[in-house]
């Protein structure tokens, strides 16, 4: 078999044990808790009959090996139970949110990187000069952001004071055609920039320490010595060299941002899984939680499995490896 | 810190300079890490001293959402609660949420890391499991989990502990792997020293420098957590952290009228966890020789 086709079938069976992982970690967390699902939407002090048949109802009656067995059955056919609050398949309510989310934390994880590898280039090719202090200090506060409070300041000061922005939602009513498009743009900037910023501060501290590392490294003395231009040593000899480490953290960043997204989409009001989930939080709706935990887990498998590819594509060290 | 300063009760630095003294003189010459240390003994001190700074947040008044004055510094809420006096307690309950996870999370970690290291045959199966968890977006994880159990201190930190050890295990791992083949413990081995004994007094001295770091951040990265979990309504009813103030700040809606009602706790929960990562910062410097010339 090809190195590139053996590589890439590691990395799905890889992502696919990941995802078995999340789903009986929840599977477990939930049935084995104390205040399991069965005494929230059947409470002792109900009348027995009726709690039997709500039990029933929710396959809860039957042993563990046959629930978990059951689960998954259901989750492969991408059926993720229904909600006790909306009688509604989970699915049907996640997978409409599902897009939202993930414009959220596609374009902030974009706003990080665009932004992000020019300061940490600047960083590390001024190494302990002033702008590369700035940068560590802007990194550091940065990485100690609370997304709320960074939420509630951009919302304040931009969207009450100065009015630039809208305060919630993630589009208006009646608009149409282009100005639709737009209009989701404009209701995007400010819980994008919010996510975006909380993260910009990790990522540019670890893509300044893996870039100084890489233009110590041997290829960039010899590209140096052979009169290759500063810029051109930085950009394509050291910074191609110290993006793979950096990608594979963001992959981890993902996870984060994530749960970063429920954070920014509470204060946005916006219409995202993350929402959903602090609404079902108030009504104890645990289906939707626990879709809700399954989908978002799936999604940062896909994306980190997309990017290992792609690099594996990239980068020929790496399917080696 | 602690162990720094044991290490450095029972041998004097004199003529011969210890690793540790050498670490802790380092230190002190850095003004940051002097600062940030300073910064966090202080909040440590607000949240210890809090019956003494300000009455405990309850009730109502009729001095509702106040603008900071001299009379309420930080304003006052939608109840006429005195803002200041819930950062003042907030403090408490958020440091102990952080000290309290951090602690269970690190001792996990920390065993686990170096059973990892130590025994190859388990190495494998516990770094997966790390890996994987890892890998996994926890906030949401942590609501699931904090919805089931029911909202209280005992919860919260438990199921902050559970999800943070793993980060842990992985740094510890790490290090403790570049010790587990050096020389010395092959002696170790060779005197015929039990794993426990080996375990307990040499590969857990070698890897405790990364444990002092680790704390600080992990708790850091607890009080954060909690903040979270807090706003999303999942804290404690009946004790005031930062991530409650926020919460109830956005349940009355004053979060989008009155600013100070949100600027206070904010800036608590950054200066705490500033102040965490520099002292991390300063003591990974002071702590390696190359850095420390400088």
């Amino acid at each position: 078999m090809p190195p590139l086709a053996w590589y890439a079938l590691r990395r799905v069976a890889h992502g696919l044990v990941t995802l078995w992982f999340a789903i009986t970690i929840t599977f477990l967390l939930l049935r084995l808790l104390p205040g399991d699902p069965a005494t929230a939407i059947a409470s002792t002090n109900m009348d027995a009959t009726m709690r039997q048949e709500l039990l029933t109802k929710y396959g809860l009656t039957e042993s563990l090996p046959i629930q978990y067995g059951k689960y998954l059955v259901q989750l492969v056919q991408g059926n993720l139970g229904t909600s006790f609050s909306q009688s509604e398949p989970v699915s049907t309510v996640l997978m409409a949110r599902l897009p939202w989310t993930l414009l959220l934390t596609g374009s902030a994880l974009v706003v990080t990187v665009a932004i992000g590898i020019p300061l940490g280039v600047v960083a590390a090719t001024h190494a302990k000069g002033a702008l590369d202090r700035i940068v560590q200090v802007v990194g550091v506060v940065g990485q100690s952001l609370f997304v709320p409070s960074v939420g509630i300041f951009l919302l304040y000061i931009l969207g009450l004071k100065l009015k630039w922005f809208p305060i919630g939602g993630a589009h208006d009513e009646n608009v149409y055609g282009i100005a639709w498009y737009l209009n989701v743009g404009w209701h995007l900037v400010l819980p994008c920039a919010s996510l975006a910023l909380v993260s910009l501060g990790s990522y540019v501290l670890i893509l300044r320490s893996t870039l100084i590392e890489s233009l110590g490294e041997d290829f960039c003395v010899l590209a140096r010595a052979k009169g290759t231009p500063e810029r051109i040593v930085v950009w394509k000899h050291g910074l191609r060299n110290a993006l793979l480490p950096t990608t594979t953290l963001l992959g981890l960043q993902l996870g984060f941002m994530v749960g970063g997204s429920v954070l920014t989409e509470t204060i946005f009001a916006y219409p995202g899984v993350g929402r959903a989930i602090y609404e079902s939080v108030i009504r104890l709706d645990f289906p939707v939680l626990q879709g809700a935990f399954v989908l978002l887990a799936a999604t940062v498998v896909a994306a980190n499995m997309i990017t290992d590819l792609a690099y594996g594509l990239l980068d020929p060290r790496v399917r080696t490896a | 810190m602690s162990i720094v300063l044991a290490d450095l009760e029972t041998e004097p630095v004199g003529q011969q300079e210890s690793a540790a003294g050498a670490t802790w003189y380092a230190f002190r010459h850095n003004p940051m890490g002097l600062v940030a240390l300073g910064l966090m003994l202080v909040l440590v001190l607000v949240g210890l001293g809090a019956p003494l700074i300000a009455h405990y947040p309850s009730g109502f008044t009729s001095d509702v959402l106040q603008s900071p004055s001299s009379l309420h510094w930080f304003g006052t809420d939608n109840l006429g609660r005195d803002i200041m006096a819930e950062v003042v307690w907030g403090t408490r309950i958020s440091m102990t949420v952080g000290f309290c996870a951090s602690l269970l999370a690190v001792t996990f970690g920390v065993l686990i890391g170096m059973l990892g290291a130590y025994f190859p045959r388990a190495d494998t199966a516990l770094g997966m499991v790390v890996d994987l968890s890892l890998s996994l977006p926890v906030l949401p994880l942590m609501i699931l989990v904090a919805a089931l159990a029911g909202p209280s201190l005992g919860t919260i930190i438990l199921v902050i502990s559970f999800f943070s050890w793993p980060e842990v295990a992985r740094v510890v791992r790490s290090q403790a792997l570049s010790v587990v083949n050096l020389p010395y413990m092959d002696a170790a081995r060779v005197l015929g020293g039990r794993h426990r004994w080996i375990l307990r007094r040499h590969l857990l001295p070698a890897v405790a420098p990364v444990i002092t770091v680790t704390v600080v951040l992990t708790a850091s990265r607890a009080v954060i957590a909690e903040a979270g979990l807090s706003f999303l309504g999942m804290g404690d009813p009946s004790s005031w952290s930062w991530g409650r103030i926020l919460y109830e700040s956005q349940q009355s809606g004053s979060m989008t009228s009155d600013w100070w009602t949100t600027l206070f706790p904010s800036a608590a929960i950054l200066l705490l966890v500033v102040a965490a990562t520099l002292i991390a910062i300063a003591y990974n410097d002071a702590r390696n020789p190359r850095s420390r010339e400088d």
